[in-house]
């Protein structure tokens, strides 16, 4: 829904009532997932899209029919896989999606905690006696849109967290894929020399800190990255240390295999038990043959995205 | 000579990068010499005379092949008692990605692709190292066909599971060799699970990664043959060579291509 937040906004401005759809489940694979929202002005404007194309002109016309003042509903369509093929398009599948009025003042009030990276989520009633009412709510955990119940979940979570440590040239690589799939990007060495803006001007933030200390103070949730490439017991044995004591959803370590079992080793000295050492993916990255900091940077991502999407399966 | 490697850098031209790294004397070439091979074997520069320039020359062509730096000696293959070691550094160009659709997944994957240095070109290209259709199913299988039949390593589909058999389905229906399609990868992709189109892009670019690193040497090494006077092994490319009895042998140099010519019967048989 991020994609038409500023869209609504100009209509609010312009005092234009719209009617929202939105994707609240999908089953088997469908081209978006839930929480896609296509909006539709009084005057006709469409703002979004809720499958790439397959449905929309169906729904369109449901957003119609709410706007000349129907009820809020809930409708289902099967991408047929034969139609799917017909028309040329890579769904398949079946899509959820729910049709109300646009709360408009709900949107600014939206539209600016999301500027703000405040954690909200919009809660829609999507059944029930109170269908078709929303509010914003805290953002409380759900990172994933989802139902609950009557209520429609839609996270307007904060970019995720990645931290990266040590300011070598694979950090900057790691950053910049790292803002590419979303994240808010903190390099951070405690060598203020190395850890400058020149440097990595790509990233969100540069930190110059002792790795383990900013760790400490710095938000972590199962969302967030960490990136350790210090490359130095020094500095990783403690850093990882800290790593560990938080739900951080991805921890890797840079390191050949002899560093890393070093490396173990210390941690197993300072108490670290195995369940928790199983965390660290070392060396980081999965192992794709790369040669280059851009090659290694990819394959750091392929496996945050596989690491990430595999805790969403189980979850 | 390192203003002509910038240039053919620039150009996206291979070439190899040889540097004199250690000398015992008596050599011609001094520490620092440096050379560059292009791919047809010619040699810039001077690393030493007809002593190294062969064996550098047949290094430089396995480096472009195969992607890996070497350090060679002339150790023995010199009649002099000196020899050097020269450093030979593959310089490739960064691979090519045609990309083939209109689609936000292919501008997802292209910013990608460029984001990690690797060249990116819209549409079909006849010098692409790699081919990814991701038209949204408004002609995959045409452009799929087509990057089949071109010398691509790599051709991907970007789509599901499903629709990728299906797509495959045609285009055996369509009469692509079945050779042609195991170089199809689709979907596309390391099997990551993911969903969002960043994330495709991702999982797209590892296996584009992996492929690169992981395929055989190219063809680029060119022919070898063994110097019937010296017994060194020269590159066809850059060799001197002379048809005796038609037979073509191949010399590291004048000198040795002199003494086969003034007696071919002595050295004809070790060639042969």
């Amino acid at each position: 829904m991020k994609d038409v937040l500023e869209t609504l906004k100009g209509w609010n401005a312009e005092g234009l009532r719209f009617a929202t759809a939105t994707v609240v489940k999908v089953e088997r694979s469908a081209p978006l997932g839930p929480g896609a929202v296509l909006a539709v002005s009084e005057k006709g404007e469409v703002a979004g899209s809720v499958t790439g194309g397959c449905v929309e002109p169906a729904v369109y016309d449901e957003a119609q029919d709410v706007l000349a003042g129907g009820p809020p509903r809930l409708v289902t369509y099967g991408i047929a896989d034969e139609e799917a093929f017909e028309i040329g398009l890579p769904c398949g599948g079946t899509v959820h999606i729910f049709l109300g009025m646009g709360r408009r003042d709900l949107i600014d009030e939206l539209a600016t905690a999301v500027r703000d990276e405040r954690p909200v989520a919009l809660a829609t009633e999507i059944s029930g006696s109170g269908i078709g009412t929303q509010r914003l709510v805290d953002l409380n955990g759900h990172f994933e849109a989802a139902i609950e119940g009557d209520t429609f979940f839609l996270p307007f979570a904060p970019r995720p967290e990645m931290y990266v440590f040590g300011a070598v040239d694979h950090a900057a690589a790691i950053g910049r894929i790292g803002k590419f799939l979303g994240y808010r990007v903190t390099i951070c060495d405690a060598r203020a020399r190395f850890a400058t803006r020149e440097r990595f001007p790509d990233v969100d933030e540069v930190v110059v800190q002792w790795p383990d200390e900013f760790l400490r103070g710095a938000p972590v949730d199962e969302r967030t990255a960490i990136c350790v490439l210090t490359h130095d017991h020094k500095f990783d044995v403690p850093l990882l240390k800290v790593a560990l004591e938080t739900p951080a959803g991805y921890i890797g370590a840079m390191g050949a295999k002899r560093t890393t079992e070093s490396r173990n080793e210390r941690l197993r000295a300072e108490g670290v038990t195995e369940e928790q050492l199983a965390r660290i993916h070392a060396p980081i990255g999965l192992r794709i043959g790369s040669r280059t900091p851009e090659e290694v940077a990819v394959a750091v991502a392929a496996e945050i995205v596989a690491t990430r999407r595999k805790a969403a399966v189980a979850a | 000579m390192l203003i002509r490697a910038g240039e053919l850098a620039s150009a996206g031209e291979p070439f190899a990068l040889a540097t004199v790294v250690n000398v015992r004397r008596p050599a011609s070439a001094r520490r620092g010499d440096r050379a560059l091979v292009t791919p047809d074997g010619a040699v810039y520069g001077w690393v030493g005379g007809s002593c190294s320039e062969p064996t550098v020359v047949r290094e430089a062509l396995a480096a472009l092949g195969d992607g890996e730096s070497r350090l060679v000696s002339t150790e023995g293959s010199c009649a002099s008692e000196g020899a050097v070691e020269i450093l030979v550094e593959p310089q490739l160009p960064a691979p090519l990605l045609a990309i083939i659709g209109e689609s936000p997944a292919a501008d997802t994957l292209a910013r990608l692709a460029t984001g990690i240095d690797w060249r990116v070109v819209w549409g079909l290209d006849e010098g692409a190292d790699a081919v990814v259709v991701a038209t949204m199913g408004r002609g995959d299988e045409e452009a799929l066909a087509a990057a089949l039949a071109g010398p691509a390593g790599y051709v991907g589909l970007v789509a599901s599971r499903k629709r990728s058999d299906a797509v495959a389905k045609t285009l055996r229906t369509m009469g692509v060799e079945e050779d042609a399609l195991a170089r199809l990868k689709a979907p596309a992709g390391l099997d990551l699970g993911p969903i969002r189109q960043e994330e495709v892009a991702v999982a797209i670019l590892a296996e584009l990664v992996a492929w690169r690193h992981a395929r055989t040497p190219a063809a680029l090494p060119a022919a070898e043959a063994v110097d019937p006077v010296c017994g060194m092994t020269v590159s066809l490319a850059s060799a001197e060579t002379v048809v005796h009895e038609g037979t073509t042998y191949a010399f590291c140099c004048a000198g040795c291509r002199a003494r086969f010519e003034a007696d071919p019967a002595r050295y004809s048989v070790i060639g042969a």
